[in-house]
């Protein structure tokens, strides 16, 4: 065991340096637009984690390599460690313009940034930010100090490569869907030979489809900081914003069907895009999830369509097909910009309760594995549904028929048939009880009858499922405590898709001697 | 000096799709966000962005149609 903490330590040393380097790097933000109050904050923000990763590295040098199982607790502690002190700029940045930098102007204090100075809300928005949710604790994010708002911004990026690299490097097993994804990888003729050249290949092509995301979005009409970081959080599907009203600020019909590809490109698996790049657009249609990501969005969008326009709000079949695909593929694709707020239309949460509960499923499936998108992903729920078909036409057949069942080409027999369909059944399971767990403790705690029940169920899928639309529960002051507690386990179980938080409690809990 | 030895032009070329296109649109894409932050909208950072997005669309068809 002391081996594992030894292991644990030390990669949890590097990524908290890591972190140390992107607050580093960011230093760049504040001198360019002249924050020089922010300065100092992010300097002591970037230090604290580089110092505790550094020791923690230098301790722990010699430790064995890591296996599944460190794999998995570095995954959850790492996650979690980084929301904690990715809040740093958040807070002593808030504080900063409280009480004020000797020798350094600040900016008159704002409701908004002052909400920072609750430890409880800097966490919230750091721990939103890497598990790219998008859930926010501001009330008006365009009087944030651009600091704050590229701070938000580069965290759910960086967030986005790394449940990438989460998912197909690190948790590679049947049923997650990237044991599927390395088989496809493997029809190429370049097969990664390593985690290292693996990851340095995602950001590759994050990097390059985030330059054409920002370019495609300046294009279209938005300004190019706006273009810079939605193109970031687009991609990423994360759904921050710099705006009040999200993207229903610009009010841009060119501005919304740009954003829908960026969204459908964080939300396809990244091997598949590697083959794609390579030249292989069979892949487009060959790879299962991918088809369905286009298949399901599709089906998705024309019911919503269907509900907006023949049962209301919205009065022309153009103003139901932009809100409603743009709301379906935000919330599939889990990133969450929204479109439809009072401002300029409907607000998401005064639709009819059947147009949000198909945004909720939408939410509730999520994207592809080994993408930057949350849920349950395609291949899971996918899975399911053939497995239980298989199980089902299992009795026309006679006991001595070898049955095999088919997933992405790939023809399982019935002990790998079995696994998969547990695999999938275990994590939708889990997810679908910590998704009513959570909505019982909000309706416990929020006001009564200020929200209904499609309101709460909306905005707990939306916690979970790393996806930031909000039926308006969410927000510093509307948003109880034990809420905002509750929510960043959500975000949390959501974004490493519940295993591995649950092996690192029952870890801690066992070593503890809580748990036998 | 080859432009393998260069830091960040090395680590694009070693990574990624093994193609000298898409390499070069990744290496240039900074300096295309930071002539528009510098130009702004104008008709020429216009038509730098168009010929970046065009060149990366068209390159990945034409990939796919070659392969």
């Amino acid at each position: 065991m002391n081996g594992a903490v030894a292991t644990v330590g030390r990669d949890l040393g590097r990524i908290l340096e890591a972190l140390g380097g992107l607050m580093l790097i960011s230093l760049v933000v504040p001198i360019v637009w002249g924050e020089y109050f922010a300065l100092p904050a992010l300097l002591v923000s970037a230090l604290v984690p580089l110092g505790i990763g550094w020791v923690l590295y230098r301790r722990f040098e010699g430790a064995e390599a890591p296996g599944r199982f460190h794999g998995m607790i570095v995954a959850a502690s790492g996650w979690f460690s980084v929301g904690i002190f990715g809040s740093l700029p958040f807070l002593l940045i808030a504080w900063s313009v409280q009480l004020g930098v000797p020798g350094f102007s600040t900016p008159a204090q704002t409701a908004t940034l002052a909400a920072f100075t609750e430890p409880l809300n800097a966490i919230f928005e750091s721990m939103s930010g890497f598990t790219g949710t998008g859930l926010t604790m501001t009330d008006n994010e365009e009087v944030l100090p651009r600091t704050l708002q590229w701070w938000r911004t580069f965290s759910e990026w960086v967030g986005g490569v790394g449940v990438i690299v989460l998912t197909t490097a690190i948790l590679s097993r049947p049923g997650s869907g990237s044991l599927t994804l390395y088989e496809s990888e493997a029809r190429s003729k370049k097969i990664h030979p390593s985690i290292v050249s693996t990851v340095r290949t995602i950001w590759w092509i994050f990097i390059l489809f985030t330059f054409g995301s920002i370019l495609a979005l300046w294009l279209a009409g938005m300004p190019i900081w706006g273009a810079i970081n939605h193109g970031m959080t687009g991609l990423a599907t994360g759904g921050f914003s710099i705006t009040d009203n999200s993207i229903a600020t610009y009010d841009s019909v060119a501005i919304d069907f740009v954003l829908i590809p960026i969204m459908l490109l964080g939300s396809i698996a990244f091997p598949v895009h590697y083959l794609i790049l390579q030249g292989d657009l069979r892949n487009f249609y060959s790879d299962l999830q991918t088809r369905w990501v286009f298949g399901y969005m599709g089906i998705g969008s024309a019911l919503l369509w269907g509900f907006l326009y023949f049962v209301g709000p919205y009065e022309t079949p153009f103003a139901a097909l932009r809100y409603g695909l743009f709301q379906f593929v935000s919330a599939a694709t889990c990133t969450g910009f929204q479109t439809a707020v009072d401002a300029t239309n409907i607000a998401l949460g005064r639709w009819p309760s059947y147009a949000q509960l198909t945004v909720t499923f939408g939410m509730f499936v999520g994207g592809a594995a080994g993408s930057t998108a949350g849920g349950i992903k395609l291949i899971r729920g996918l899975t399911l549904v053939k497995g239980i078909r298989h199980q089902i036409a299992d009795v026309f057949y006679p006991e001595s028929a070898v049955r095999r069942l088919e997933i992405n080409n790939r023809r399982l027999n019935e002990e790998e048939a079995s696994r998969e369909f547990m695999e999938a059944a275990i994590i939708v399971v889990l997810w679908s009880t910590f998704l009513v767990l959570g909505t019982f403790l909000l309706l416990l705690t929020l006001p009564s009858g200020e929200y209904s029940l499609a309101n709460v169920l909306f905005e707990v899928a939306s916690a979970q499922g790393n996806v930031g639309l909000s039926s308006g529960i969410t927000g510093p002051d509307s948003l109880p405590t034990i809420g905002k507690i509750a929510f960043l386990f959500h975000m949390w179980i959501g974004r490493l898709e519940i295993i591995p938080v649950l092996v690192m409690l029952r870890t801690i809990f066992k070593r503890g001697g809580v748990y036998r | 000096m080859k432009s393998r030895d260069i830091p960040v032009v090395s680590a694009v070329l070693e990574a990624g799709a093994d193609d000298r296109v898409f390499d070069s649109l990744l290496l240039t894409g900074p300096l295309v966000i930071g002539l528009i932050v510098v130009l702004g909208r104008s008709l020429v950072t216009e038509a730098v962005a168009i010929a970046y997005i065009a060149a990366f669309v068209g390159y990945t068809l034409y990939r796919g149609v070659r392969t």
